[in-house]
């Protein structure tokens, strides 16, 4: 009896799963038109950035992906690898300054960048200035001093209870005030502020996570060696700490590059600030599926590359890793 | 004879009124081994522990080579001591993420600003008298807890230290494994250390101690050579003990 129900249920399930990959098909052959996505490659990869001055940000790209590669598939020894570190610390400020200009290049203002480029930036440069952000954060909560240790309970419970998006625009709204007047930050810089100071409560936690796996007789067994309490903290707890919360990290840095996507209500034209420009385009009218679904496979691939990097990462840290 | 630690009538009490340290005093000479025994709880670890300041006292003077560790001691006669006293502790208490050889050149190299070369050398030198030399490059999670704790003797060497703490440092390990550590605290107290051991290996207090302390209650109930511990001890509380530890 039982055992006709369960075809019963398969088969039905067969039936629906091909039914919907049948349509899908259809419509990928014969319904679908793309040009909305080919015609507009160069906006998706950088905005309407100045065509004269596209290959900066397009190089900047190509070092991204290049050093994306390198680690992941790269040569196992050498200057090269060990000189990766370096290279991915400074992606975020050249990317700065390539789309900026200044020194030398030509300067372009923030309404030009966009597209994949601009949501890159974002996420990495939020992402680089929430980490030791966060690991401050975290420190100053398990503080002997009473003040830090309250301020940054404060300020993460606070950054918790609020919405991304509110923080945002309170981001746009107040980060000038706390300038001294004369001093204006653009708008991008702005967002990817408020965006790391978001970021940085929650990355917080995880590192504090980490610290607490961290068992206190390591604290004292560097005691004992002589090493001074900051010493203690650099060389030995900090480094198992971060081990322990790369896991959630790696989330965290997900989570930061979907949600770049919320920029595009603050007017920024990334990703998807780009793709409802598009759909706003008589041109291209009622092409959301096509548009919807390409946004997804950008996304995804790029999601997929962090998670690729962050497992090596994970692999390179494991202590009991057969020494090479 | 110079003396290495002078504790004058040390107390220590815990939150809950705990007196883990009831008016001790005792005196460690220079190129002695000193072993300590007593039931758990009789606060053998934080005497030791008073003597590079990784516990603070209440009450009573502290002397550990010249420089003072009572109650009111500051941070930098602390530093100045950790530098010339090394300890090894039951779980051995290495970093997990470096790999043996960086677990002892650590210390030389940030604290004492040695070069790294010649931190390595040295390393290399005491892994070769700890019989582990092979094991340099490995992580602590790839060795054994006797062999791992032979690194953290070496880790704790490497500082040149002028007296060496061990508390129950083969408690934690295999039976077929203490040998291994006991024999590398052996030569070491042949090559005239100063050291202070908690340890409940019968055999190793009777060949290797000078003398032997036994606690009880935070009290030191009595300290003898060897000989007249192990077959006539003086206190009828050390004879129970010994009884218990023999069966
Ligand atoms: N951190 C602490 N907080 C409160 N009480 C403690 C603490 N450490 C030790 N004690 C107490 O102090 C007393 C002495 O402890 P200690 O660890 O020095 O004994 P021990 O002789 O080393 O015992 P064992 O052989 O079990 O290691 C015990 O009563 C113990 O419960
Ligand atoms: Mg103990």
């Amino acid at each position: 009896m039982n055992r006709w129900l369960d075809r019963g249920i398969t088969l039905l399930l067969l039936a629906l799963l091909g039914w919907a990959g049948w349509s899908m098909l259809h419509w990928l052959l014969l319904g679908a038109d793309w040009s909305v996505v080919t015609t507009n490659l160069p906006l998706y990869a950088v905005g309407s950035f100045p065509a004269d001055q596209r290959w900066r940000p397009l190089l900047w790209m190509a070092a991204l992906i290049t050093l994306t590669l390198l680690t992941l598939v790269g040569p196992k020894h050498g200057w090269l690898r060990r000189w990766l570190p370096l290279f991915w610390i400074v992606m975020a400020p050249l990317g700065l300054w390539f789309l900026a200009g200044g020194l030398g290049l030509l300067p372009v203002g923030t309404r030009s960048w966009g597209g994949l480029t601009l949501t890159l930036l974002l996420t990495g440069g939020s992402g680089a200035l929430a980490l030791p952000l966060g690991i401050l954060l975290a420190l100053g909560r398990r503080s002997d001093l009473p003040v830090l240790r309250w301020s940054s309970a404060a300020y993460i419970e606070l950054m918790r209870a609020v919405p991304l998006i509110a923080v945002l625009f309170f981001g746009q709204l107040l980060i000038p005030l706390f300038l001294p007047p004369g001093l204006e930050i653009n708008r991008v810089l702005r967002a990817l502020v408020a965006f790391a100071l978001f970021a940085a409560a929650y990355i917080a936690e995880d590192v504090r996570g980490g610290l607490q796996a961290i068992p206190p007789t390591q604290r004292e067994a560097a005691a004992v060696l002589g090493l001074s309490p900051r010493q203690s903290l650099q060389l030995v707890v900090l480094p198992q700490a971060l081990r322990v919360a790369l896991p959630s990290l790696t989330n965290q840095a997900v989570g930061l590059l979907q949600n770049t996507s919320l920029m595009a209500i603050l007017g920024l034209v990334e990703l998807l600030g780009i793709s409802r420009s598009l759909l706003a385009n008589p041109a291209f009218i009622g092409r959301y599926l096509e548009v919807y679904l390409w946004l997804a496979a950008v996304y995804w691939l790029a999601c997929t590359a962090m998670a690729l990097l962050a497992r090596h990462l994970e692999v390179q840290l494991d202590p009991a890793r057969s020494a090479s | 004879m110079t003396v290495a630690i002078r504790a004058t009538d040390l107390v220590k009490s815990y939150s809950q009124g705990v007196r883990a340290l009831d008016g001790v005093t005792l005196e460690v000479n220079s190129g002695e081994v000193l072993v300590v025994m007593g039931p758990s709880g009789s606060g053998k670890s934080t005497l030791i522990r008073t003597f590079n300041g990784l516990e603070t006292l209440d009450g009573g003077a502290l002397d550990v080579l010249g420089v003072s560790l009572d109650a009111t001691h500051g941070e930098r006669q602390v530093l100045a001591i950790r530098k010339r006293v090394g300890m090894v502790f039951q779980q051995f208490n290495l970093f997990p993420h470096l790999s043996i050889l960086d677990n002892i050149t650590l210390a030389p190299i940030k604290v004492q600003q040695r070069a790294k070369a010649s931190a390595e050398q040295r390393a290399m030198e005491l892994l070769d008298q700890m019989g582990i030399r092979e094991q340099a490059y490995k992580y602590p999670a790839q060795l054994s807890g006797g062999q791992q704790q032979r690194v953290a003797i070496a880790r704790a060497l490497a500082l040149d230290p002028e007296v060496m703490l061990f508390d129950e440092p083969t408690s934690a390990l295999d039976p077929e494994r203490v040998k291994e550590v006991l024999d590398a605290m052996r030569q070491l107290a042949k090559g005239g250390m100063t050291m202070v051991v908690v340890t409940h290996e019968l055999s190793f207090a009777r060949e290797v101690a000078d003398r032997v302390m036994f606690m009880d209650r935070g009290q030191v109930v009595e300290t003898s050579d060897p000989e007249t511990f192990f077959s006539n001890a003086r206190e009828e509380r050390s004879r129970r003990f010994l009884n218990q530890m023999q069966h």
